[in-house]
């Protein structure tokens, strides 16, 4: 559920006490998968940026889709800005669940982009970007949010355009005004990060976590002899959240989520 | 073979030549803008007609104004092989280049992005020495063969890979019996950054000096591959038929 944007005035001469008393309603972004949305009270914060962090066949696409054909269908415009695969074959692929709605792409509500091009475009197609090519990338995602009144993105994946910035504080400053960028215009973003199977990271260079707003958490687990997959809301800021283990299963009506129960074997890692 | 006579198409320097030099051979000829060192170029391509295949590579002209420039000499193009390397360059790097900088400046639209057929990335697969490199390859037999000039490749490509093209040039004259000239300007030449005079087996430099109300011309043959003692200076001047060198008067300044 979605609640209204109930923004508290603060008065002039509010003082610690008035405003530690009068807490700002967050306005949320029902990501539209229901056990999600319970978990971090109605949905993402309007404008936030959520890293949504796995290993490979986690299920982050499908996750980080639904959240787009959701936010279409409640007339948010939503835009998937690809990196690694062709927008056709994520198109083909996702024509095999029944929540996706190609009626919305037609229409306009659903917008894919393939960076590659993007950067083909840009001419950017050589092995690193500088710190002024860089600013020509978030430049151009922002005119495109702006232009089509955007409300919704998913950069599949972050992990992918930060392959070509090398140095850290780049990757920062990168992430840093993207984030500025789209939360100005109320756009809530989820960035795809590619992690292997290695417990405590959740990113490629380990400074995307700190910069963003959440954390969505995704690994395979073995489970009396399944493997299943997990979610936990590792982080979520301005959301008093659960940590707590969340098996989900990917579905033709969509994301369904269930108790990751601790009973029998569990073997494997994020 | 290349008849005896025809090196640079001028008796006087071509006749000594001709024993001196191995059966394949690679000359350079160096010039600031202004010597006339374009049209020696042409004459040298000219002189190869009717011997072997003749293949004239422009960076800077209009295949139309080079095609005018021999005819204004009464030399025969028609069997002048013009590459224009400058316009295949420019439509496959440089008009990318422009859009790609409208792009950067105004943005892209949605339309622009998605826009069919997609652009490829000719910035990156466009190699001017893989352009040169495969024509060398499919030259099974003696040719002759002009760049004019090696400065644009200096602007496209590092002094090594010039200096590659070079040598595949001269490893091809070699191998197949084949005659190059490779025009440069003297600014590049003076850099002796890559080394081009010391796989030349000819150097030859055109200058262009002010005396009086005209300017007077001079043809320096600085380089005979294991033949120092034909270098040699002369007088240069053009005629209805081209560059003719005379024995000068008087020491070169």
């Amino acid at each position: 559920m979605e609640s209204p944007r109930e923004a508290t005035p603060v008065p002039p001469a509010a003082d610690a006490r008035v405003l530690l008393s009068s807490p700002t309603v967050l306005e949320r972004c029902a990501t539209g998968i229901e056990g999600l949305d319970n978990i971090v009270g109605g949905g993402i914060p309007r404008g936030n940026m959520v890293l949504v962090a796995g290993s490979v066949g986690t299920g982050k696409t499908t996750l980080c889709l639904e959240f787009l054909v959701r936010g279409a269908e409640r007339g948010e415009r939503s835009l998937f800005v690809s990196v690694t695969e062709s927008s056709q074959k994520l198109i083909q692929n996702l024509s095999t669940f029944e929540f996706f709605r190609t009626d919305l792409i037609d229409q306009g509500s659903l917008v894919f982009v393939d960076l590659p091009v993007v950067y083909d475009r840009l001419g950017l197609g050589h092995e690193e970007l500088t710190a002024e090519e860089i600013d020509i990338v978030i430049r151009t995602i922002r005119d495109l949010v702006r232009s089509l009144g955007i409300r919704r993105l998913v950069l599949d994946s972050l992990t992918s355009v930060c392959y070509r910035i090398r140095r850290d504080e780049q990757i920062r400053d990168f992430m840093l005004r993207l984030g500025q960028e789209l939360s100005a215009v109320g756009c809530t973003s989820l960035l795809v990060s590619e992690i292997g199977p290695t417990p405590g990271r959740y990113s490629l260079h380990g400074v995307e976590e700190a910069i963003v707003d959440g954390v969505l958490l995704l690994w395979n687990t073995r489970r009396l002899g399944d493997i299943v997959r997990v979610l936990q809301v590792v982080k979520m800021r301005g959301t008093s959240h659960s940590r707590a283990q969340y098996v989900i299963e990917l579905t033709p009506i969509g994301i369904l989520m269930a108790p990751h129960l601790k009973g029998g074997r569990e073997t494997g890692g994020q | 073979m290349v008849e005896p006579e025809r090196v640079l198409g001028i008796p006087e320097v071509d006749r000594p030549l001709w024993t001196a030099l191995p059966p394949g051979w690679l000359a350079i000829l160096a010039g600031h803008s202004g010597t006339g060192a374009p049209l020696l170029a042409k004459q040298f391509a000219h002189a190869g007609v009717g011997i072997v295949p003749v293949l004239f590579y422009t960076t800077y002209e209009r295949t139309e104004v080079v095609q005018k420039a021999f005819r204004d000499f009464g030399w025969d193009p028609t069997d002048v092989k013009i590459v224009n390397l400058a316009d295949e360059y420019y439509e496959r790097v440089l008009i990318r280049g422009l859009d790609v900088a409208r792009a950067r400046e105004v943005g892209l639209t949605l339309d622009q992005i998605v826009a069919e057929p997609p652009v490829t990335n000719n910035l990156a697969t466009f190699s001017l020495t893989n352009r040169m490199l495969s024509d060398l390859a499919a030259i099974d037999s003696p040719f002759r063969l002009v760049i004019d000039s090696i400065d644009f490749f200096f602007e496209a490509l590092t002094p090594a890979d010039v200096a590659t093209v070079a040598r595949q040039i001269r490893h091809r004259c070699q191998t197949v019996g084949g005659q190059a000239l490779i025009a440069v300007h003297s600014t590049h030449r003076d850099r002796g950054t890559f080394g081009l005079q010391d796989l030349a087996d000819l150097v030859f430099e055109l200058t262009a000096e002010p005396n009086g109300g005209r300017y007077e011309h001079t043809l320096y043959l600085e380089k005979v591959a294991n033949h120092p003692d034909l270098t040699h200076i002369w007088r240069a001047q053009t005629g209805e038929d081209g560059w003719h060198v005379e024995e000068r008067s008087e020491p070169a300044g």
